[in-house]
């Protein structure tokens, strides 16, 4: 049974020497570091995440996402059109992002995250995904002052990452998630959402829809026919009936979210493998990845690493067999 | 005071003199004693409460200079709670994300003594200071209760057993801030059945903060909170709460925040002014109380003073417009 991480892993952990970028980002603030020796700090941070993932035996890795303050942040720095806003809490998250103001039609260069990408490929010894923030998210939490409607919004974002893809197909990632708990989150949108999502098809090899913080119950099934390789979601933030309709995404490769990121206990190996038997029931074996509910940053760096670790213990433990219902 | 006009006030919180900042710093690595620590405290305190008498604000708070975070300072003071690793909020700034273990109880008093001495410090009221039971629960990792509503209830207990000390100490005005209230909005009947808890049987003014979220999502049940006065951040959100107003009219007093706290740069009087004279128009300026939006920890002590000035000073001028006007 093969493991991933979603989003973003912790930064720094509690221990002084963890803790580096935050004091380079002080003395960064403060005119004391420049950008060049800032951006060693970050790329030794990424590095080093990188190597915890990789050590506790997960699959399939991210570049840890070191640099990014909050999912939207990449994209609102670089894209034009966009400015950087008013924080606001991160759905239902003791943490904040920063709203993105749309001023003007947003373009983009499609480069954003292509050096991040290409640092984590050369550092990287396991299979490494690329993520954007998802269109729906990104237009859901933005304010917008140029489009005339959500529709035009959501559609112009969805292009504007379309563009991201290709660059980072371009640099070699053959994997992208695309974080958007706003298709969960809000499912009134599916339609739209199903809309974006056709621009987005195409633009890199296996794209993977990543949900989190609420169950896709309203829209499990119409998830099931969008244009990705693979569907994410979260079976621990709140209760969900999706165990018993897995067999809706019988084509594509589900991440199943069974670590729970937002709380510190840490599950056991048992439990873990437990929620894998449950789902395959209906997902076969080699369709159905482990992953954590969400970024793995909602947890001190320490827990996180139990986390990965709890993770990979279960999967291992998974027999494969199919409990009976 | 019943009768004052726009009384103003604060959050609660205030930017730290570089001293106490430094001494903390130097405490959390042991190398300044727990005794040492507490006198700068108290400086700061004096020094704060002398402050917001010299501009002239109407209700005060201690300011709290012996407080890192909302939730910490109660977590590390109640029994069932452990103090979690370093997780970050945004952008650089990280805090201990408390853990509930076991059991929650409330030893001994944890804010009381404090408030007898900003209270001592002063003729003008000082408001008591609480952290809700939702956000205490929304903010804390919860490994010992079975379900979210379980572990709110308790911690409403341990709430209101403060509550009913700090108005035994003299307190007027009780603030429970509950700033997540939003977080779940189908979770807004809990947070409402905790604070029943908390505030039953209390006579002093109670108040309730709530900032950083969907407001719209909890408007209008967030009226059924059993609280006098709800304490909004307006001028982050471009006042767009008060359109709420229209279709539901909003039945309690209003704090109404009129200066953006995560800006270096404080709105000029004029700017302040307009926010009081947007929220006249749904709230009687006896029950309307001018603020900053939120605490201002995060400013530095001259910022947050600055910030308090212009609240200060544009109620100034919207009194006197509201003199003019004939009864």
């Amino acid at each position: 049974m093969k493991t991933t991480v979603i989003g973003a892993y912790p930064k720094i952990g509690d221990e002084p020497s963890e803790q580096e970028l935050r004091r380079a980002l002080h003395r960064h603030d403060r005119g004391e570091l420049g950008d060049s020796e800032l951006d060693a700090v970050f790329d030794d941070a990424t590095k080093a995440a990188i190597a915890e993932i990789e050590a506790a035996g997960i699959d399939v890795t991210n570049d840890a996402q070191i640099r990014w303050d909050d999912l939207l942040a990449p994209f609102a720095r670089a894209w034009s059109g966009v400015e950087r806003g008013p924080l606001e809490r991160f759905y239902d998250n003791n943490t904040y992002f920063r709203q993105p103001v749309i001023k003007d039609a947003i373009s983009s260069d499609g480069q954003t995250l292509v050096r991040d990408y290409t640092f984590a490929k050369g550092v990287a010894k396991a299979t490494l995904k690329a993520a954007v923030a998802g269109p729906l998210t990104f237009a859901a939490l933005a304010q917008d002052e140029h489009y005339r409607s959500f529709e035009d919004r959501v559609l112009a974002v969805a292009d504007a990452i379309a563009k991201e893809m290709r660059g980072l197909a371009a640099a070699g990632a053959r994997r992208v998630d695309i974080e958007d708990p706003a298709v969960v989150a809000s499912p009134r949108h599916i339609e739209l959402a199903r809309e974006a999502y056709g621009r987005l098809a195409g633009a890199a090899h296996a794209l993977a829809l990543v949900t989190y913080f609420f169950p896709p119950d309203a829209i499990l099934e119409s998830l099931a026919s969008f244009p990705v390789a693979a569907i994410a979601i979260d079976v621990r933030s709140r209760d969900t009936t999706a165990f018993e309709r897995l067999d809706a995404f019988r084509d594509k490769y589900v991440l199943l979210g069974v670590v729970d990121a937002r709380n510190t206990r840490v599950e056991t190996a048992e439990e873990i493998a437990r929620y894998a038997e449950r789902a395959l029931r209906l997902v076969p074996e080699d369709h159905l990845r482990l992953a954590p509910t969400t970024s793995l940053e909602y947890l001190p760096r320490d827990v996180a690493r139990k986390k990965l670790a709890a993770l990979v213990e279960g999967a291992r433990l998974v027999s494969g067999e199919k409990v009976p219902a | 005071m019943s009768e004052m006009l726009l009384p103003t006030t604060t959050v609660g919180s205030f930017g730290k003199p570089d001293y106490l900042t430094k001494a903390r710093a130097q405490h959390g690595r042991g190398k300044l004693g727990a005794t040492e620590l507490e006198e700068l405290e108290r400086k700061a305190t004096a020094e704060w409460i002398k402050r917001q008498e010299d501009i002239d604000l109407d209700v005060l708070v201690d300011g709290e200079m012996y407080r890192g975070d909302m939730v910490a300072y109660f977590a590390e003071r109640l029994e069932g709670f452990t103090l979690g690793g370093l997780v970050r909020s945004y952008g650089n700034r990280y805090y201990h994300k408390p853990v509930i273990s076991g059991k929650v109880g409330r030893p001994r008093p944890m804010t009381v003594s404090w408030f007898e001495y900003a209270q001592s410090l002063t003729d003008r009221p000082v408001k008591g200071m609480l952290t809700g039971p939702y956000t205490l629960l929304d903010w804390s990792y919860n490994e010992a209760y079975p379900t979210r509503r379980d572990a709110v209830l308790a911690l409403a207990e341990v709430v209101r057993d403060e509550a009913r000390d700090l108005e035994r100490a003299g307190a007027r005005y009780i603030q429970i801030d509950e700033p997540a209230i939003h977080a779940r909005p189908e979770e807004i009947g809990i947070a409402i059945e905790a604070m029943g808890i908390v505030t039953a049987g209390l006579s002093a003014k109670t108040i309730s903060h709530v900032c950083y979220g969907d407001f719209a999502a909890i408007y209008p049940q967030v009226l059924d909170l059993a609280v006098d006065q709800l304490d909004l951040a307006m001028a982050n959100y471009g006042y767009r709460w008060l359109d709420l107003f229209d279709r539901d009219p909003f039945t309690k007093e209003l704090a109404i925040g009129i200066v953006d706290v995560h800006a270096h740069e404080t709105e000029s009087i004029a700017e302040a002014a307009e926010g009081i004279r947007k929220g006249l128009r749904y709230v009687k300026p006896e029950k309307l109380w001018p603020h900053p939006d939120c605490g201002l920890k995060t400013r530095t002590v001259e910022e947050s003073l600055e910030k308090c000035v212009a609240v200060v000073e544009a109620t100034k001028v919207v009194r006197k417009e509201l003199a003019r006007v004939p009864a």
